[in-house]
């Protein structure tokens, strides 16, 4: 097994001539909390749905395990643990908190359309198993409150916990984050810092994107991506010394 | 499900199995043919309204695979005198087939386009239906559709048909209700609300939305079976664009959320306008009056409306 969970390796994007990405490469160690910062426009998000698989590069390949995944869809690099979450919340809306958790089992299970159909004994099995799998993760999430409520309903920061937890449930690796703090308030932030840590500490690789400084101070190596490369790497505290980063993002 | 069916279950159950028994002997025969016909566009309509409530898809086809169903019975069962259950595996086989052919590349849409996409299906059935007479009769239609013949009880009257098409109705809510309290249901969706979200909790949308497409046909294909064996002669005026609309109207009215919605819609779309035709010329329009009051003052259908008034006066 490499060391290395996720591999992009000299990635190049545009859009209608604008180069969004100009040879990206980025490895994210196993186990490893890895930041992400970079301002606007500075090809962040392409780089996460390039890295999911919502986008295909111009150029570069991706690497899971030191396997190209290039060819695997959404879908199957989900099965194969790498998960995301949006920018903005993606919530299934008009249903529950608790179903939303369960629909983050959808890849553990297994039963047919046909069999849930005619309520086979696997299909039944498996459900009750999912609801109590997504129950005891209620709890965990600080949700249990709202397990019955839509999840349109829910105010910003419990939508940002249940994001986290309808993936956390669906047993990641790597989970990529795309600001999960934004819409948060300071104390709701804390919360997620240390659930955050909590996740990394259990062995799951994490990839956070942030704006927030607060937040991404969890990360123990922090990329900076701007205009479409990388210009610096290191700790939070080797970046605020780093005179370009200083110039390009913090504004120092 | 509502408070006052849960406590009261089996009494409710035990009194409404009676009452549906003995209504075809309290009414008319021509209200009994009503109540047949409600039953044979629920099992159509149920698939439309699953479609439009849980997976996003406006299905203006239903009466392309209704029409197959049909066509297959009166080709079957009456031009060659095969068993009733040959036309009907053989209309649902058909259907599944066309609607998984059609349904793969034009399940990429979604919204408007998807919309129009299945209408234009919908118009190539009626034309092909109405061209291709060699097959299908055209205008002249099809006669002579023997009776069904069930396990020896031959369905030859309205009543026995009554006794048959209801049951096949509740059968086919009861499988929705049981997808839609299941993982692909809850899949299902998940991929309504959000797509990519789905798609990262591992969810197929593509196929999903195939298997959907073709399970909505096939109960289209099912009912249009039922309809061609018990009217007995079918043309292709009853497999046009309108039909596939009147499908539409009746799941959007019963409310496309509740499982028993489209009984609603359908028991609705054959009763009102023969309640209404008492007023002479102008009951049209008085159906379309109540359609639109229907849509406006209830939003959620007939469905939505009686669950949420039954959940505000739970029985205590």
């Amino acid at each position: 097994m490499s060391e290395t969970l996720l591999t992009l390796n000299d990635i190049h994007h545009s859009f209608r001539g604008l180069r969004v990405l100009k040879g990206v490469s980025l490895a994210v160690p196993r186990g490893a909390f890895v930041g992400l910062i970079g301002p606007n426009g500075a090809g962040k998000s392409t780089l996460f749905n390039i890295a999911s698989g919502f986008l295909r590069p111009d150029a570069g390949t991706v690497l899971l395990d030191s396997a190209e995944i290039m060819r695997c869809s959404v879908q199957e690099r989900s099965r194969r643990g790498l998960v995301r979450t949006f920018q903005t919340p993606q919530m299934f809306g008009a249903m529950t908190v608790l179903e939303n958790l369960m629909v983050g089992r959808h890849k553990q299970t297994r039963s047919s359309v046909v069999g849930n159909l005619f309520r086979s004994p696997r299909s039944i099995q498996e459900f009750r198993a999912t609801e109590q799998t997504a129950d005891a993760m209620l709890k965990r999430f600080g949700l249990e409150r709202v397990a019955r409520h839509k999840a349109a309903d829910l105010p910003a920061g419990l939508q940002r916990m249940l994001e986290l937890a309808r993936a956390y449930i669906g047993e990641p690796r790597l989970l990529l984050l795309d600001e999960p703090s934004s819409g948060l308030n300071g104390d709701e932030i804390a919360q997620l810092k240390l659930r955050l840590n909590e996740l990394n500490g259990e062995g799951i690789t994490i990839l956070l994107v942030s704006h927030d400084m607060n937040l991404i101070d969890a990360a123990t190596i922090i990329h900076v991506l701007c205009f479409g490369e990388i210009i610096a790497s290191g700790s939070m505290a080797s970046l605020r010394d780093d005179a370009r980063v200083r110039e390009a993002y913090l504004g120092v | 499900m509502p408070e006052i069916f849960r406590r009261n279950r089996l009494p409710n159950i035990a009194i409404a199995i009676v009452l549906w028994a003995l209504l075809p002997t309290l009414v008319s025969r021509h209200v009994v043919d009503l109540l047949i016909f409600a039953g044979v566009y629920t099992i159509a309509g149920l698939g439309v309204s699953y479609l439009l409530g849980h997976c996003g898809i406006v299905n203006l086809a239903q009466s392309v695979f209704y029409g197959i169903g049909a066509y297959c019975v009166a080709y079957f069962s009456a031009q060659h005198g095969l068993p009733g259950v040959v036309a009907f595996v053989a209309g649902g086989l058909l259907s599944a087939t066309i609607a998984f052919a059609f349904g793969w590349p034009i399940l990429r849409l979604s919204g408007h386009f998807l919309a129009l996409a299945t209408l234009a299906l919908g118009v190539i059935g009626q034309v092909l239906f109405l061209e291709w007479d060699w097959l299908t009769g055209g205008t002249l239609g099809i006669g002579g559709i023997p009776k069904l013949n069930l396990f020896g009880w031959e369905l030859n009257t309205p009543q026995r048909f009554y006794y048959l098409v209801w049951p096949v109705a509740i059968l086919v809510m009861w499988l929705k209700y049981n997808l839609t309290h299941s993982r692909n249901g809850l899949a299902i969706r998940a991929m309504r609300d959000a797509p990519d979200a789905a798609a990262v909790a591992g969810v197929d949308i593509r196929p999903l939305k195939v298997r959907m497409f073709v399970l909505s046909a096939v109960l289209g294909s099912l009912a249009g079976s039922l309809f061609a064996h018990y009217v007995g002669f079918i043309s292709v005026d009853s497999f046009g664009i309108d039909r596939s609309i009147s499908f539409l109207l009746l799941a959007v009215l019963g409310g496309v959320h509740t499982t028993w919605g489209p009984a609603l819609g359908a028991l609705f779309v054959t009763l009102v306008p023969e309640i209404l035709s008492r007023f002479g010329e102008i009951h049209a329009v008085l159906f379309a009056v109540t359609l639109v009051i229907a849509v406006i003052f209830l939003p959620q259908g007939l469905g939505g409306a009686i669950e949420q008034w039954l959940r505000r006066y739970p029985v205590r």
